[in-house]
Parts: C-alpha cells; sequence; structure tokens
C-alpha cells in the first residue's frame, strides 16, 4: 500500500473527517511529536487531474482542524515506515517550519497589465538593418520598464502591508501577462482586514488588474532549509 | 498576448502552488507516483488551465 501525502502536523492529530482522496482512508503516521496526513493509495491508480484539486481541499479540511505543512501535491512513499523516517529525518527543520506558519494563512495577490507593452515607433526612413536594432532595442526597453514597474508596485504592497519580509514572497513580469504574483503570510484571524489592506493597495494602481485570492493553507510558506 | 480572467489567474496560482511549493520530503518520490510522471501530470493539469482560457477566448469572440 502507497501513502499519498497532504500535510504534516504536531502529534497529536486532531479530528479530521476520515476520508482521503477519492474517499480512500485518511492515515495519520507519527513520528516522535510530528505526524504526516496520507490517503491510503494503491500503487496502480493514477493520479488525474481532479485530484489535485481534491487534495487542495484536503489539506484545507486538515489545516482548520490544527496547524500545518502542505506537503507537494504528488509526494508518496511506499511504507508508514518510510515516511515515518522521512519525518524523523528533518524533524528540527520541520518544527520550525510549522512555527512559522502556526494561526496564519495565505493570501495571493496577482497583478495582471492592463494590456500588451507598447514599444515606441522606430523612424521609418532607417533601413531594414537599422529598423530591426532599433525594434529589439525598443522592446527590451519597454520589458525593462515594466520590470522596474512591476518592483516598484512590491515595493508599494510592502511598505503599505508593513509585514515582515519572511511574510512576503513575490515574483514579477513571470509572463507577458503577470506584472506581479505575490504571497503574504497572515494571522487567520485577521485574513479579512488584510484581504482589503491588499484590496486598497492594488485598487491604487491603474495600469494592472488584481486578482486576490485565499485565504489558503501556507503552501509558499511550507518550505524547510 | 491572450488575456487571462480572474477565474484562469486563480486556478494558475493554485496549480502552481500544489505543484511547486510546499514541504519536499522526499525528492525521489516526488518524480512519480505510481509510474506516473508529475512533470506530465503538471503539463496535463496546467493545460486543462489553457483550455479553460482558451475556451473563454474563442467565446469572447463569438
Amino acid at each position: 500500500m502507497t501513502l499519498l501525502a497532504h500535510a504534516i502536523a504536531a502529534a497529536p492529530p486532531a479530528l479530521v473527517a476520515p476520508d482521503g482522496l477519492r474517499g480512500r482512508p485518511l492515515a495519520w503516521s507519527e513520528a516522535g511529536d510530528l505526524g504526516l496526513w496520507a490517503t491510503e493509495w494503491a500503487p496502480d491508480l493514477k493520479l488525474e487531474r481532479p485530484d489535485a484539486l481534491e487534495h487542495h481541499r484536503l489539506v484545507e479540511r486538515i489545516c482548520a482542524a490544527q496547524p500545518c505543512l502542505p506537503v507537494r501535491f504528488g509526494t508518496a512513499f511506499a511504507t508508514s515506515a518510510d515516511a515515518r523516517a522521512s519525518l524523523d529525518k528533518r524533524a528540527a527543520a520541520l518544527h520550525e517550519a510549522l512555527g512559522r506558519v502556526a494561526g496564519k494563512s495565505e493570501l495571493a495577490l496577482t497583478l495582471l497589465w492592463r494590456g500588451a507593452a507598447v514599444p515606441p515607433a522606430t523612424p521609418s526612413a532607417a533601413g531594414p538593418g537599422r529598423q530591426y536594432m532599433e525594434a529589439r532595442r525598443a522592446e527590451f526597453a519597454a520589458r525593462e520598464a515594466r520590470r522596474a514597474r512591476a518592483e516598484s508596485m512590491v515595493e508599494t504592497i510592502l511598505a503599505e502591508l508593513a509585514t515582515e519580509r519572511q511574510f512576503v514572497w513575490h515574483e514579477t513580469c513571470t509572463s507577458e501577462n503577470v506584472a506581479v504574483s505575490l504571497a503574504v503570510l497572515v494571522p487567520t484571524q485577521l485574513v479579512h482586514e488584510r484581504k482589503a489592506d491588499l484590496e486598497r493597495v492594488a485598487a491604487g494602481f491603474a495600469d494592472v488588474t488584481a486578482v486576490l485570492n485565499g485565504p489558503w493553507p501556507p503552501y509558499t510558506f511550507a518550505r524547510i532549509d | 498576448m491572450k488575456e487571462l480572467t480572474a477565474e484562469d489567474t486563480s486556478l494558475l496560482e493554485l496549480v502552481d502552488r500544489l505543484l511547486n511549493k510546499g514541504v519536499v520530503l522526499a525528492g525521489e518520490a516526488t518524480i512519480s507516483v505510481a509510474g506516473i510522471d508529475l512533470i506530465y501530470l503538471g503539463l496535463n493539469v496546467v493545460l486543462a488551465a489553457v483550455e479553460t482560457i482558451e475556451k473563454t477566448q474563442e467565446r469572447r469572440a463569438s
């Protein structure tokens, strides 16, 4: 029997509905004062698209019951002993990460550019070689201007949130559409206030559309070093 | 450039977290589960999101 991992929590386990992925049993594998929530999976069962979203709902359910660290979707162990050994090996780092996310939830803010970047026109009197090079230079300048603008929006958000940097993660210009992808870890009881803060700050940026998601389990902040 | 809707963006952000974030407990175990390559699975999930985007574009165009 394979164990398909969902989340790590401190022992003892909270009372969680016993249904795992696709209604299969949800198991708790305990190692010292930590434990792993996992679905009892069959090695011949293939993971499908809906399983990823069901994993998310399971992690949400577990995190609502007790502080937990989401495990990357698709992590599996051949036996419960393997799972326990893996927890044992990383116990100190897992405890530290659990302490970081306890009582907190993740909010995700994505800023999407309104329209495509428009590089300045090149002089039509120039020869084809010159026109090509000028066009390349203009595209590069437009891209760099967007990157600088995205970074300045991030700085504004960070200043407004007044949150410790360790509780904020961001990337800029990850695709043509995306200006900023930002995650912030906030106290769960303040989620609504922090969402309102993010909405208010993002509304001040005229060149992007804001998409706000969460509260989610602390996926982005569950890393262990 | 394809325009992302709020719904597309939310799905892509979530899928990115499920596949790329969270605790990595066993490097080798995250590569495949029951013989399914997760890179393929990831592509599959992202493809699902892209299909949604394309359908939205088609609806707008019609």
